[in-house]
């Protein structure tokens, strides 16, 4: 079977500064990947490229989703192909409720389960993202992805600025869209998730971390290790590592 | 079997519709009136010139808020009389059902000179539906119309106007509201289709913790010539006004202006003039004023003239719309805001006429 997600030699510029350089990525059916990296790395970029949003300029590469290419698509075509997106700082957009947006995009028709397991119910007629503390973002986020259905989520930093209570509201969710439920042989939703604190790894269960320096993949592994490594060396233990050569990329 | 004529069809574009529950009608066919009808004993409906026969203080009240001598068309509207509506609603009565009018223009060139009076007496509630309307083969002619509001002490009117002229059709509205003390006065206007020139700019006189609110919600598509505004004189303690509009070009000229005058300490204003741009060749031209004439009043405006938001258009397409619906969802949620506040039977009279104008034209 095609991979869910094969990314390769992946170079974009933004406002013609080049971020991702030489980015390659494997995502497998059924496979969660997370992805670390300093600010400035390139995650969000990652992401972006992927959805196909305007001004993420593809200079060099491929992405391809379950074998079909895909760079160069629009984002709505993207997403109509089964990719979506929970963005880390979506935008308000006002005179338009939530529940008119999600029913607009909905593939499920039971949309009316996933509010009220988002704690969304008395946020239907609230103007789209309009006031919208940060728990709240990051649920109608999910909600949307809920809605799309989508086999590979893309997910920029759900746990940031979120309290326990919501992580598990959240996190919830995020493993019932990726039919965590379903029998591993059967299960081939997929997730790309960017943390930085790493707390996502204590709900969501993942297959392999990754680092990001300087636009590439620096490091792969299992993600806790990863995620330990991290906190206790910090990122400039990745950079070194690296230069001298004594860090080991694990192959996936 | 479909019996309606094309001309109930643009009745009913602009709120004049027999089907929806209504509390009184009124119709002008040209400088005709067909319909004066009250449906409730609670408020009357009556051709103005009638209504000044029957009560002095009706004579008195006739271009008492509008000067007749105001301009061209105002003295245009004093030599012709008084051809319109009077609409008085009794003290204490709450009618939430709306009053229809409407003002057909059907001969080609013709100038429809209209003068209407509104009363509504102290604790009363009445809502408006005014729509204007030209008939499908007439593309020009011209509409001036003196409008004056008397809103009586803690009576509370909503007057929803909505346009939808020919191509070439002038449009003069001149009209004015006094808010006693405690009362509201909420205007909303609506233009969803092409127009020659429409030029107004209503005011209100606002006393003692009243409130006068002005919302508008405009579509100028090329060719289209607006000038709209709204001016509000705050002149009791905790009096307030709210001029909020949104005016779409899509090659159409739009002047949005507002004035709010701070007379007395303790009164507020707040003004939102927000403009979207769709095509190149559009002008949007927001002109917001803010005047304060005594310490303790607080006044403020946003204004902005912009096009559709890349970022917020990328974040619906990444839902999965496509481009077309993504724009027209935004474009819809710009134009959605001023209607908030309306009464909801009204918002969802409104809302459809704004979707079925818009499914009309260009959008």
């Amino acid at each position: 079977m095609k991979p869910l997600l094969s990314i390769r030699d992946l170079w974009v510029d933004i406002g013609g500064k080049s971020v991702l350089r030489g980015l390659a990525l494997r995502i497998l059916n059924g496979e969660v990947h997370i992805l670390f990296g300093p600010n400035g790395s390139g995650k969000s970029t990652l992401l972006s490229a992927v959805m196909g949003l305007p001004g993420y300029d593809i200079r060099q590469g491929t992405i391809e989703f379950r074998g079909q290419r895909i760079d160069g698509l629009q984002a709505n075509e993207i997403a109509a192909l089964g990719i979506g997106l929970a963005f880390q700082h979506p935008p308000a957009i006002r005179g338009v409720s939530l529940e008119t947006f999600i029913s607009a995009i909905d593939h499920t028709g039971t949309i009316d389960v996933a509010i009220k397991r988002l704690h969304l119910d008395s946020h239907r007629r609230r103007e789209l993202n309009c006031g919208f503390s940060g728990g709240e973002l990051k649920r109608s986020e999910i909600l949307k992805l809920y809605a799309q259905s989508p086999e590979l989520i893309l997910l920029d930093e759900p746990e940031s600025g979120v309290d326990l209570e919501n992580l598990t509201i959240i996190t919830d969710a995020i493993n019932h869209i990726l039919e965590k439920n379903h029998p591993l042989r059967l299960r081939r939703r997929g997730g790309l998730i960017i943390s930085h604190a790493g707390f996502i790894l204590n709900y969501v269960e993942a297959n392999l971390g990754h680092i990001i320096l300087d636009g590439k993949i620096a490091c792969s592994g299992n993600p806790r290790e990863i995620f330990e490594e991290i906190r206790t060396q910090g990122y400039e233990h990745c950079v070194r590592c690296l230069a001298d050569g004594t860090g080991g990329k694990h192959e996936h | 079997m479909n019996t309606e004529t094309p001309t109930d069809k643009e009745l009913r574009e602009v709120g004049f519709d027999p089907t929806i529950e209504h509390a009184g009608s009124f119709l002008l066919e040209d400088n005709t009136i067909t319909q004066a009808t009250p449906h409730t004993k609670a408020l009357e409906v009556l051709p103005l010139a009638e209504a000044m026969e029957r009560y002095p203080w009706v004579r008195e009240r006739y271009f008492k808020l509008v000067s007749k001598d105001q301009d061209e068309f105002t003295r245009e509207a004093a030599a012709a009389g008084p051809t319109g509506f009077f609409i008085r609603i009794f003290g204490g009565e709450q009618v939430l059902l709306p009053v229809q009018s409407c003002f057909l223009l059907r001969s080609p060139g013709l100038r429809q000179v209209v003068h209407n009076l509104v009363v509504a007496e102290e604790g009363a509630e009445l809502h408006l539906v005014n729509g204007c309307t030209t008939a499908t083969y007439t593309d020009i002619g011209i509409h001036i119309g003196v409008t004056e509001y008397y809103i009586g002490r803690n009576a509370k009117v909503t007057s929803s106007m909505i346009h939808h002229w020919g191509d070439e059709v002038e449009v003069y509205p001149r009209s004015a509201a006094h808010i006693e003390e405690g009362g509201h006065f909420v205007s909303n206007y609506i233009a969803m289709s092409r127009v020659g020139r429409i030029q107004m700019y209503p005011s209100a006189i606002v006393e003692r913790g009243a409130t006068a609110t002005f919302n508008s919600v405009v579509y100028a598509p090329a060719g289209a010539k607006l000038d709209l505004g709204a001016r509000v004189y705050l002149t009791g303690a905790g009096a307030a006004a709210d001029i909020i509009s949104r005016a779409v070009s899509d090659g159409g000229h739009v002047i949005n202006r507002g004035h709010i005058i701070g007379e007395v300490a303790g009164s507020r204003g707040h003004m939102e003039c927000n403009g979207l741009l769709l095509g190149k060749q559009g002008v949007i031209h927001a002109i917001p004023e803010l005047e304060g004439r005594s310490p303790g009043i607080a006044l403020s405006h946003e204004a902005s003239v912009g096009m559709i938001s890349r970022e917020e258009l990328a974040y619906l397409m990444a839902g999965g719309l496509d481009e077309e619906s993504a724009r027209s969802l935004i474009i819809q949620g710009f134009l959605e805001v001023p209607l908030a506040d309306l009464p909801p039977f009204l918002r969802k009279t409104v809302r459809a006429l704004v979707t079925r104008a818009k499914s009309g034209e260009a959008i």
